[in-house]
């Protein structure tokens, strides 16, 4: 494995330079998952919009993959943990250990204490060990027996569901999904790429083809660069207009609530940096939309799954067209 | 705190201070609320909110104030409405003094509200008007950056231009409000509108005293302001009238003041009969204003009758009776600020006034002389007649040789022992009360009845109508003349009878004074039936025989001049907002129609849901020619209106026009393949 370029904040100064930055990331995530190139590109938005981000998708299709190379192109450290119905909260987070040389309890830090985290699985996991999660990706530390331990900076969670098989789980309650920025499924590579998969992969494992092309240094100041983008008042307007739009929907239980507003904010505003621009499109807001707040909306109709999924985002869809851009 | 709310802010207190200012030029405020008021006022426009911390204790002071306000309406020194005037304003004060604060907003322009009610039910008077109006163009603008202030997010520019049109059309309502509001207000007869019942600028200055002391008080002769309006019938229609407006008359003078032999002559009278009548009397509806501060009525020489007097005092007015008392002068039985009465006078020169009419005491005393007149007096006047016993013309040659002989001043001489020798042998000089005084005594020394009158010279026309001014207070004398009566002599040199003010200070008053008569004859006494005859006019032309008259419209100059000031402004406006340099984002959502106007002749048309950006992601993907022209009209688009980049002068013209260069370039190539598919192709056989 190679080791990642050492990149200063200050090798990144402008919407311009960001964007090269942006496209080797995503380069390199497509290289482990092949012909997910809008993907690959939604998932470094997530990152560099300092987001977490929850990967809905059927076993097999290279959600682990995808958040270890992510790890590896950024050179970020990571940790991966199977979320299990037997998983305690000490389990992530770690333990006082008692040493017995010097009769003092000693921190021991669990998996959590990585720059990037693979929760694989997570609804699997009981809700005392999720909710141990939520403090961990909403204020960036964890508590335990009444200290509290900063986690390492950038610290960004990739969490896997099973969109199908809902036996035996405990659902996120809504509190938890609102946390994650983007949530993403990869689906079933094209008939080429399988075949292709297919006669490479005994040769190489794909991780291998992925080198650190950035480093948590840059990711620092591309986040900072994003969070400084120009959103004009029209705009933030607008961005408001329709989480109040997905309040008054009939379909829609409950709407967008203000996490999501500042969500969508923060990728529109690295979605910006795409295009090289400092300054936020009502485009830039169409085109987060939907992966920012279809898991934020609780719909009224009792379907599950990828349905509910797919309804939400139509019915999202639906009010884009809906509520007029700012012009 | 940011600089449009710090402006907010002073726009709100400045309003506060109009609104109270309408209450206090009615002089009706008692003096320490004022001294509170201002005293807040100057403390919060210096951003000293000094009880922001302690809004709930110092509240207690109000209740304080209103017990104290309390006790002077018990004990009767104070109007309730006053009181509740007062009590409105120190909240209002209180609130200027408090934390700035949305609620503390509101309450301030409430009680603002409440104090230009107060103000309207104190006064009424113009000076008020201008107060209102000021009160709602700042409060109304204080209150509109408030709104925008908290629509905005913080740290991001206000939204000069799209607030501009909103805010303008609500200071139109707000100035119309107003002034519907004071023209209204004062047609509503509410028993406490009290229209004439304040002073006005400053105390009070004339009236008549039962006295009057040669040499003794200051001169009043400068004094420009209004202190009586009257409008005349038959209206001689003359700029300056030059007429003698008598008050009351004296006849006795010990050496040093004058008196009045007799005492009240009438009681509790509607109407007073001076003398008899005639059939050409001379109408007039005189107003004694604030400024004038007596009880004697005032009216042309001769007075025939007095009555229909109505006296106007803060609590609204009514009719009131009067007295008679001897000198002619009549007199209001009741106090109040400004009266208004109609009167008749004989038309002048000469009045048939019977002297035999007069009480034996008061016929003695036209002849009655100081015990220890210096005899030089009587001396002087006899060598100046020179034997003529005729009254009037014994009066004329006196009054000659004294506008000769002597001068004209309005420096006091001072106190002295025998103040008429003094002005006829030591200082030659002295002012009308000594003119008058001089010709009335040296005509009495040689057995010629006489008395002295005081009242007004002169008569300047405003509007329809005359008003007097204080400097045009006078003192002259009667003669009484066989046959004839009472004729007036003046002594006093002709050119120093009006007053004599300072000119400007004159021309300024004048203009306020016409203003407010205007505001009075068209709004408060503008009667139904005027109103409807306006309205009448309006609809229905006059026509027929009053085809001839001249169109009570403004001529067409005038309406040419309207539009030409209003382009001027309008154009001045686009000028200083270009010079100001802000940022016009909505340039951009213009340049954008435009742009959109371009491509629909073309063909393309962008959807109900569809952005510019979006449009032109649509054009490239689908590999549209027209693409790569949009490339930069998009990004500058976008740049101009969410990138804070405005658009430069002229570059929307060269941006549009490359844009239309490649549309009809797109235009013609696809009609030229159009034609070329449609063509008859060759076949080979």
């Amino acid at each position: 494995m190679t080791q990642p370029a050492r990149v200063l904040a200050a090798d990144v100064p402008s919407p311009a330079s960001a964007r090269p930055a942006m496209e080797r990331i995503a380069a390199e995530l497509g290289r482990a998952v092949e012909g997910k190139e809008a993907q690959a590109r939604l998932v470094t938005t997530c990152l560099v919009s300092g987001g977490h981000l929850l990967l809905e998708d059927v076993p097999g299709v290279g959600k682990t993959t995808l958040a270890e190379a992510l790890a590896r192109a950024c050179g970020l450290s990571f940790a991966r943990v199977q979320f299990t119905a037997d998983l305690m909260p000490a389990d992530i987070l770690g333990a006082q250990v008692f040493h017995a040389q010097t009769a003092t309890f000693q921190f021991r830090p669990g998996p959590l204490f990585r720059q990037l985290v693979l929760a694989d699985e997570l609804n699997r996991a009981p809700p005392r060990t999720q909710s141990a999660l939520l403090e961990a990706m909403a204020q960036g530390q964890v508590s335990l027996d009444g200290s509290t331990h900063a986690l390492p900076a950038p610290f960004t969670v990739v969490a896997t569901q099973n969109p199908v098989d809902f036996s035996g789980t405990y659902p996120l309650p809504d509190s938890q999904l609102d946390r994650f920025m983007v949530r993403l499924s990869l689906g079933h590579p094209a008939a080429d790429v399988e075949a292709r998969l297919l006669a490479t992969r005994g040769r190489a494992p794909p991780l291998d083809a992925v080198k650190g092309v950035s480093s948590p240094e840059e990711l620092a100041a591309l986040r900072a660069l994003s969070a400084e983008q120009r959103l004009d008042a029209s705009v933030a307007e607008y961005v408001v207009r329709l989480a109040r739009a997905t309040r008054e929907h009939g379909d829609i239980e409950r709407g967008a609530s203000t996490r999501a507003v500042l969500a969508l904010g923060a990728a529109a505003r690295t979605q910006a940096l795409w295009e090289a621009r400092d300054f936020v499109t009502p485009g830039d807001v169409r085109a987060v939309l939907v992966p920012c707040w279809a898991h934020r909306v609780l719909l009224r109709s009792a379907v599950q799954g990828v349905a509910a999924r797919d309804e939400a985002a139509h019915l999202l869809e639906e009010l884009v067209r809906k509520v007029p851009a700012p012009r | 705190m940011t600089r449009g709310s710090k402006l907010r802010l002073v726009l709100r207190d400045v309003a506060s201070g109009c609104a109270f200012a309408s209450m206090a030029v009615s002089g009706q405020l008692p003096l320490w609320t004022l001294g509170l008021y201002v005293f807040s006022l100057v403390a919060a426009l210096l951003g000293k909110r000094l009880f922001a911390r302690r809004a709930k204790l110092t509240a207690l002071l109000l209740l304080g104030v209103a017990a104290v306000l309390a006790v002077n309406v018990t004990a009767g020194s104070l109007n309730l409405v006053v009181a509740a005037c007062a009590f409105a304003g120190l909240i209002s004060a209180h609130r200027l003094l408090s934390a700035p604060d949305p609620a503390t907003d509101g309450q301030v322009h409430l009680s603002g509200l409440l104090m230009v009610a107060g103000g309207a039910a104190l006064s009424g008077e113009l000076v008020y008007g201008l107060f209102l109006v000021a009160f709602s163009v700042m409060s109304s603008v204080s209150l509109a950056l408030g709104v925008v202030e908290s629509a905005v997010p913080e740290g991001e520019p206000i939204p000069v231009r799209q607030v501009l049109r909103p805010l303008s059309t609500g200071v139109s309502f707000a100035v119309a409000g107003a002034v519907a509001f004071f023209i209204l207000f004062p047609r509503l007869n509410w028993n406490m509108t009290g229209p004439r019942a304040s002073p006005g600028i400053g105390p009070a200055t004339t009236g008549f005293s039962n006295t009057v002391r040669l040499g003794g008080t200051g001169t009043i002769k400068d004094n420009p302001r209004v202190v009586l309006r009257a409008t005349l019938n038959p209206d001689p229609g003359v700029d300056a009238l030059g007429a003698y407006w008598v008050g009351r008359t004296y006849d006795i003078f010990d050496g040093l003041e004058w008196t009045n032999a007799g005492g009240v002559r009438k009681e509790r009278e509607p109407l007073l009969t001076l003398r008899p009548g005639g059939d050409n009397l001379v109408h007039q509806r005189v107003e004694l204003l604030p400024a004038y501060g007596g009880r004697t009525l005032i009216a042309l020489e001769t007075p025939s009758r007095l009555g229909n007097a109505v006296a106007n005092t803060s609590t609204g007015g009514r009719r009131t009776f009067l007295q008679e008392l001897s000198g002619g002068e009549a007199r209001f039985l009741e106090p109040g600020l400004s009266y208004s009465y109609e009167a008749y006078s004989l038309p002048p020169g000469g009045s048939g006034d019977r002297f035999r009419k007069l009480p034996t005491v008061e016929q003695d005393a036209l002849l009655a002389l100081p015990e220890n007149i210096d005899p030089r007096v009587a001396q002087t006047a006899a060598r100046v007649l020179n034997g003529e016993r005729e009254p009037m013309a014994a009066a004329q040659k006196l009054a000659a040789w004294l506008q000769r002989e002597l001068s004209y001043t309005l420096e006091q001489a001072g106190e002295r022992d025998d103040p008429l020798a003094d002005f006829l042998f030591e200082r030659k000089a002295g002012h009308c009360e000594h003119f008058a005084t001089a010709l009335t005594l040296m005509l009495r020394t040689q057995g010629i009845r006489a008395r002295l009158a005081t009242g007004f010279f002169g008569g300047e026309r405003v509007n329809e109508g005359y008003i007097l001014r204080a400097g045009d207070a006078h003192a002259w004398t009667h003669v009484l003349v066989p046959e004839r009566g009472f004729v007036t002599v003046d002594a006093t040199p002709p050119a120093n009878r009006p007053g004599q003010g300072s000119k400007w200070l004159q021309r300024l008053l004048g203009l306020y004074e016409a203003i407010e008569s205007r505001w009075r004859n068209s709004v408060v006494d503008y009667s139904f039936r005027d109103q409807v005859d306006v309205a009448r006019a309006l609809v229905r032309p006059p026509q027929g025989s009053e085809k001839n008259e001249r169109s009570q419209l403004p001529p067409a100059r005038a309406w040419g001049a309207a539009l030409v000031v209003g382009m001027l402004v309008y154009a001045g406006w686009r000028l200083a907002e270009r010079l100001s340099g802000r940022p016009r984002p909505l340039e951009a959502t213009r340049f954008v129609d435009a742009v959109e106007a371009v491509l629909a002749s073309a063909g393309i048309v962008r959807g109900d849901d569809e952005t510019l950006e979006e449009l032109h992601a649509r054009m490239s993907s689908d590999g549209h020619a027209l693409a790569p022209a949009l490339a930069p009209i998009t990004r500058r688009y976008l740049e101009a209106r969410f990138g804070g980049r405005p658009l430069r002068q002229g570059e929307a013209d060269t941006l549009l026009r490359a844009l239309k260069s490649a549309v009809s370039d797109f235009v013609r190539m696809e009609a030229q393949l159009r034609a070329r598919a449609d063509a008859p192709r060759a076949r080979a056989s």
